[in-house]
């Protein structure tokens, strides 16, 4: 079922908006006619129920957690409660200003203080800040603040970070934006950092490693202490990417392992809605070492009194409009309350566990490069079909019409037909077991008709889609004919 | 509690087929040393007493009772009832970036909506699917001109900029010796285009104004971007969207690249985000732009459908050679803004514009006409100006906080030369009786004030 764009279900004079009532003394007024748009709006016109109707059938083609199992490594697809969406709509919390004056939001700011705390208590860390938008902001943050931590020690020949060839893309990205020049360090046989590569790499000009424990692989690695006073030695700092924290969650703490900054991404560790691409939110913490160049404006307690902090002479400074992703925070807040400590624990372990499990029985269908024992997540090789012309994105696209996600495909980039799947704790047993069963039957339908798997999907809303064409010949708005 | 489904049976039945005993052996892996003590009590709440948690923290926020005359870059209007449903359709709530984007057919296609809606607000060529907030959208913006420009490093800012708007650009330009020279503005709030003409060279790479600029002034932005064109300079304009229902677009305007926050659009206040930033360009610069875009395609069979594309830009193929860090944008805060544009459409829009700027007129006007009060200039404006009182900030909000009223961001925590000063935000969501009660608690203030001089 093809949908027409909602500028194509325009019908003249039509709308869903009402208006408060106006009066002369407004009316009155006239804005300066030289001010004025001249072009007309090349919006659509469109009744309430029109307007309902088409984001109804649009959100019927589309799936999120509620409606399947999604699978999606590294982007930890759990249950989103609904009561975090409960909590974020509460009038009180959503009527707030920025701006706001301090004792008419002490609510917000309890909030904060308290989620920082329980974060910081799960990493080891001492001090931290929810002000990053994402995980890719949450990164900037801290690898700014490592910046700022080495041109206040007067270290400014340290211009390189470290980056493992396997880590997420946002790693290096990050490190350039903050100026830095990245280096690849090679990831070993056995799925650990190559840390005779690691000795040889690192210098006097190193800033920082990133690193994601456990990584991208969904492997723990064994020898993080080791990698941490490596470059500890040299003078570097260690950052730590937290995508991965659902796996350790209350189990080990980054502090523990000798990162010294990192981010969490609540939106994944946290449940909060992803929401087809964000928001997110990417609170960073940090140790003793980087307090002072958390970003502002902060949020100390006074007695039983919360104040904001302005400004911090020592501080990188502001990395957004206002405090952050709040809404978010509300629902991470939460959901760690209901949890207690001891719940979030229990997280970690059913989400290793449940990877684990479907680790076991994936096995007998493709390439398993690391046999050892998973985390929350783990990659699979679907080059065993190649010769039958079948390819990961082949299998990806099938699984779409047995009614689950994909897991992420292609990604870490040195997998070659790299899976890398996450069933996340809240799933079932019950639903491994069918997922299971469906890459069974995609398997037979590989041996009896590749073209099949090739061609798919064939049950969702369009057929595969050329993004060969979309790149080539950019059609980015709809355009008025 | 927790949401966790396998229970005993299950979990016995898993260890089993794993052949151990305990989940813990699964964390052999970890450096014994490294572990935390496993906690003995479940410190967990139940759904009722978390909710009962909340509600005694949100009791403690007050400021839902006052009415707001806040704004200064976040403004309280209307969220039409249809924008929550919407947003809260588990389909879009639970989703993830559509990388599958067969099975994400629906987000694609209102991603790809809101592209054409923020394009045909702006009037610009490309949108994308958002950033964080309209000050990193600003920094993007200068960060993508200056990759425009390779060959220069220098680029020219309003200096009535949002003040947190500078500070994230100037955190952003940072890593990159950037030269920021800043526009100074005269004692009525607009810019003094003299300088800003003095300082747009052949060295700049772009220059960045804010419309309405911070202190609610509409500059004249073309004489500045008429100039900067024949510097090779590229414009960039950070706007509030919905001035562009009343006043000239971003186009009209002479933009290459336009930004901003849709926050006014369909996303409640809730301090201070989930806002959404929003960045346009000219088609020319297209390859260039951060973060993720929705385009257009066909099927096997020739059908019309949505996928992301032009992704080479992007970290996860590029790397540290990407436009940006960006991953994890604000997708359903924009479907927010895009469900909310489109119920006011094309004439909405309009109306709405113009009934915040009359709305403003008629508190700035009954204001200016209370003697002792002074405001700024007789500079153009839309939703927002700022007045004197005569007195502090402090006094002012203490004494209009006795009519339930919060009135407005204190200037003077900004730029100290105009202390006492008070940026007043007014939307369509303030009637004549509040707005008369404003101007009401305003003349007390001012009898108050001469009893006492007297």
């Amino acid at each position: 079922m093809i949908h027409k764009t909602v500028f194509e279900i325009s019908q003249p004079g039509q709308h869903a908006y009402s208006l408060p009532k106006d009066y002369e003394a407004f009316t009155q007024f006239k804005p300066d006619e030289k001010l004025l748009r001249k072009d007309h709006i090349g919006l659509p016109e469109i009744s309430e129920l029109n307007l309902t109707r088409h984001f109804c059938e649009l959100a019927a083609c589309n799936v999120g957690i509620d409606n399947q199992f999604y699978p999606l490594g590294s982007c930890t697809m759990k249950l989103n409660p609904r009561i975090n969406e409960w909590c974020a709509s509460l009038p009180g919390f959503t009527r707030t200003h920025p701006l706001a004056p301090q004792d008419t939001i002490q609510g917000n700011l309890q909030v904060i203080v308290e989620l920082i705390d329980i974060l910081c208590k799960i990493t080891g860390m001492s001090a931290g800040s929810l002000l990053p938008c994402a995980g890719a902001q949450g990164e900037y943050t801290g690898i700014k603040m490592i910046a700022e931590y080495h041109k206040k020690n007067g270290d400014t020949k340290r211009t390189k970070v470290l980056i493992p060839d396997d880590a997420h893309g946002t790693n290096p990205a990050t490190a350039a934006m903050a100026g830095f020049t990245t280096v690849s360090i090679r990831t070993s046989s056995t799925g650990n950092l190559d840390i005779d590569h690691l000795k040889e790499m690192v210098s006097d000009r190193t800033a920082a490693l990133m690193l994601t424990n456990p990584n991208t692989l969904g492997l723990f690695s064994t020898n993080i202490t080791e990698i941490a006073k490596v470059v500890h030695e040299h003078g570097g700092l260690l950052y730590y990417d937290g995508a991965n924290l659902n796996a350790i969650m209350n189990i080990v703490k980054p502090a523990s392992m000798g990162f010294d900054v990192m981010h969490i991404n609540l939106h994944k560790t946290f449940s909060t809605p992803h929401g087809g691409g964000g928001p997110g939110s990417g609170p960073v913490l940090c140790n003793e070492k980087l307090k002072k160049y958390l970003p502002i404006p902060r949020v100390e307690k006074i007695e039983n009194h919360y104040k904001i902090i302005w400004d911090d002479i020592a501080s990188i400074g502001r990395i957004c409009s206002f405090h952050g992703n709040f809404g978010i925070y509300l629902r991470a807040y939460l959901y760690a309350k209901l949890h207690g400590h001891y719940g979030l624990r229990r997280i970690a372990e059913h989400a290793v566990l449940n990877a684990n499990y479907l680790k076991a029985l994936i096995g007998k269908y493709f390439t398993v490069p690391f046999p050892q024992p998973c985390m929350h997540e783990f990659v699979i090789q679907a080059d065993c079909y190649l010769d039958q012309g079948v390819r990961a994105i082949d299998i990806a696209k099938r699984m779409l019409d047995y009614g689950v996600y994909a897991p992420t495909i292609y990604f870490p980039l040195i997998i070659k037909e790299c899976m890398l799947i996450e069933p996340t704790e809240s799933e079932s047993k019950a639903t491994l077991d069918r997922f299971i069963e469906i890459i069974e039957k995609i398997i037979d339908e590989i041996k009896e008709n590749p073209e099949l798997v090739q061609r798919a999907p064939f049950d969702k809303c369009v057929l595969r889609l050329d993004e060969v064409q979309a790149a080539k010949h950019p059609i980015l708005k709809h355009s008025l004919t | 509690m927790d949401f966790i489904s396998n229970q005993k049976v299950q979990i016995d039945a898993m260890l089993a087929t794993l052949n151990i005993n305990s989940i813990e052996k699964l964390f052999d892996c970890i450096p014994k040393e490294l572990l935390n003590e496993k906690l003995q009590e479940d410190d967990g709440l139940s759904e009722s007493e978390g909710m009962l948690l909340m509600q005694e923290i949100v009791a403690k926020n007050t400021f839902g009772n006052l009415t707001s005359y806040l704004g200064a870059g976040a403004y309280e209007h209307h969220v039409p009832a249809l924008v929550g449903f919407i947003c809260s359709k588990s389909e879009f709530l639970t989703s993830y970036t559509p990388y599958q984007a067969e099975a994400s057919q629906g987000m694609l296609q209102a991603i790809f909506e809101f592209q054409s809606a923020i394009c045909a607000l702006t009037g610009m060529d490309v949108s994308n699917a958002s950033l964080y907030d309209g000050a990193t959208a600003c920094a993007e913006a200068l960060l993508m001109a200056l990759r425009l420009n390779k060959d220069k490093n220098k680029v020219v800012i309003a200096g009535s900029l949002h003040p947190n708007y500078r500070a994230v650009v100037e955190q952003f330009l940072s890593s990159h010796q950037t030269k920021i020279e800043w526009i100074p503005f005269d004692n009525d709030g607009k810019l003094n285009l003299n300088t800003a003409k003095r300082l747009i060279d052949e060295n700049t790479a772009a220059v960045l104004l804010q419309y309405p600029n911070f202190l609610g002034v509409i500059d004249d932005i073309a004489a500045v971007t008429a100039h900067a064109k024949s510097c090779n300079v590229l414009s960039v304009i950070c706007a509030n969207p919905l001035v562009y229902g009343l006043y000239a677009s971003a186009k009209e305007l002479g933009a290459d690249i336009a930004v901003g926050d849709t926050q006014p659009f369909g996303l409640p206040l809730q301090y201070g985000g989930p806002y959404v930033g929003y960045i346009t360009c000219s088609k020319e610069l297209m390859r260039q732009l951060p973060g993720r875009i929705v385009g257009e395609t066909v099927d096997l069979e020739g059908k019309r459908g949505f996928v992301l594309t032009l992704q080479a830009r992007e970290q996860h193929i590029r790397r540290e050679k990407a436009t940006s860090n960006i991953c994890t944008n604000q997708a359903l805060a924009a479907l927010a803004s895009l469900v909310a544009i489109l119920w006011y459409g094309k004439e909405g829009i309009k109306k709405l514009a113009l009934t915040n700027y009359q709305r403003t007129a008629y508190l700035k006007s009954q204001l200016e006409a209370v003697n002792g009060i002074q405001t700024m200039g007789n500079a153009p404006f839309f939703n927002e100006f700022a007045i004197s009182f005569g007195c502090s900030f402090n006094e002012v909000d203490a004494h209009f906080r006795t009519y339930g009223i919060s009135p407005g961001v204190d200037l003077g925590q900004y730029f100290p030369q105009y202390k006492g000063m008070v940026l007043i935000a007014v939307t369509e969501t303030k009637n004549k009786k509040q707005l008369d009660k404003y101007i009401e608690a305003a003349k007390t203030l001012l009898s108050q004030k001469t009893k006492r001089e007297k």
